[in-house]
């Protein structure tokens, strides 16, 4: 009688994890699922907000498209008070372009984008241009305290090197 | 923390240990938890440069320009934005909305409504403010916009 009660306190006693791991198994599913650890074409940056965008539609995956990142960067410019108080550095040299992750320098950024448009150049000659254009698609997300004639002079160096279909990049603003 | 966990010792003689799984698994949950990050969502302005003119670089440009311009240039003291439609300063989004508007419709009148209206903005300027102007444009369904560099000097009020 009394090694039965004994057993039936140890029994009470037991803690049964299994609903634990199942619910810890599908919470690591779904961050797992969730985290994004692909390569970072898309750099982090605080894009200007816009009510009147299009959202972002599925991109056709035969679509060759480059984005190019204009933001603030501690590589090249340090220690910014001005950009760390939130206010409009316009230091030269503070801003970087990126592209898939990588910081472009000035003097090569005209060649880059020569390189990106020719990558994928259209088969045939357009009647209006005389030449064939590219069918490269340029994203351009600049951080919202990024100088514009920064994003000028990537607008400048696709035109000329026949990159026609251009995007720039906004944030839907915070729905109140 | 045990093995078991899975009934009586005597039905169940296979005791596994599931400690260091649970433990295992806890930190790639806090891992994940830590890394993981809403993606703000975001959206396109389509702006197609006018094929044949990209190697052409600047055009020279006479007589009388039909367009809507909206100057803009960085008061550097003020550290502020400050937009000019023809001699007028611009004050509000409200006032500038409203301006661009009637320009673009006064152009409509005279048959011309693929009128654009060009953002000639200094190259200090924050994009924030330049994107600020293409939205109020696409608010007045005025689908051309075109860049220009290079704001002209501050005339008056």
């Amino acid at each position: 009688m009394s090694k039965r009660k004994a057993q039936q306190v140890k029994e009470d006693l037991i803690v049964n994890l299994v609903p634990m791991v199942d619910i810890m198994f599908l919470l690591l599913l779904f961050f797992m699922l969730g985290a994004d650890m692909s390569q970072r074409e898309q750099a982090e940056l605080v894009l200007p907000t816009a009510s009147e965008i299009k959202e972002n539609e599925k991109v056709k995956s035969d679509e060759p498209t480059t984005t190019v990142n204009i933001q603030h960067s501690e590589s090249a410019g340090g220690k910014c008070p001005i950009n760390a108080s939130g206010g409009y550095c316009r230091e030269e040299g503070h801003w970087a372009v990126v592209i898939r992750g990588r910081e472009i320098p000035r003097e090569t950024l005209r060649e880059q984008i020569k390189n990106e448009a020719d990558a994928s150049l259209e088969p045939d000659v357009d009647p209006l241009a005389g030449v064939r254009l590219s069918a490269r698609k340029l994203i351009i997300r600049a951080d919202k305290a990024a100088p514009y004639g920064d994003v000028n002079k990537i607008i400048e160096y696709a035109g000329t090197a026949g990159i026609y279909k251009i995007e720039v990049g906004a944030a839907v603003p915070p729905k109140s | 923390m045990a093995g078991a966990a899975m009934g009586d010792d005597g039905e169940n003689p296979v005791n596994i240990n599931i400690t260091p799984l649970v433990d295992i698994i806890f930190c790639l949950c806090v891992f994940f938890m830590v890394s993981f990050k809403f993606k703000q969502l975001e959206g396109k302005f389509d702006s197609w440069l006018p094929k044949g003119k990209g190697s052409v670089g600047s055009v020279q440009i006479e007589g009388i320009l039909d367009e809507v311009r909206v100057a803009m240039y960085w008061d550097e003291v003020n550290q502020r934005t400050i937009r000019q439609l023809g001699t007028r300063r611009i004050q509000s989004d409200e006032e500038l909305a409203e301006l661009i508007r009637e320009g673009h419709d006064a152009w409509v009148k005279m048959n011309k409504p693929d009128t654009p209206v060009t953002i000639d903005a200094e190259a200090r300027v924050p994009w924030n403010d330049v994107i600020a102007v293409m939205n109020l444009c696409k608010k007045n369904r005025i689908d051309k916009i075109e860049f220009a560099l290079g704001a002209p000097p501050p005339t008056g009020q």
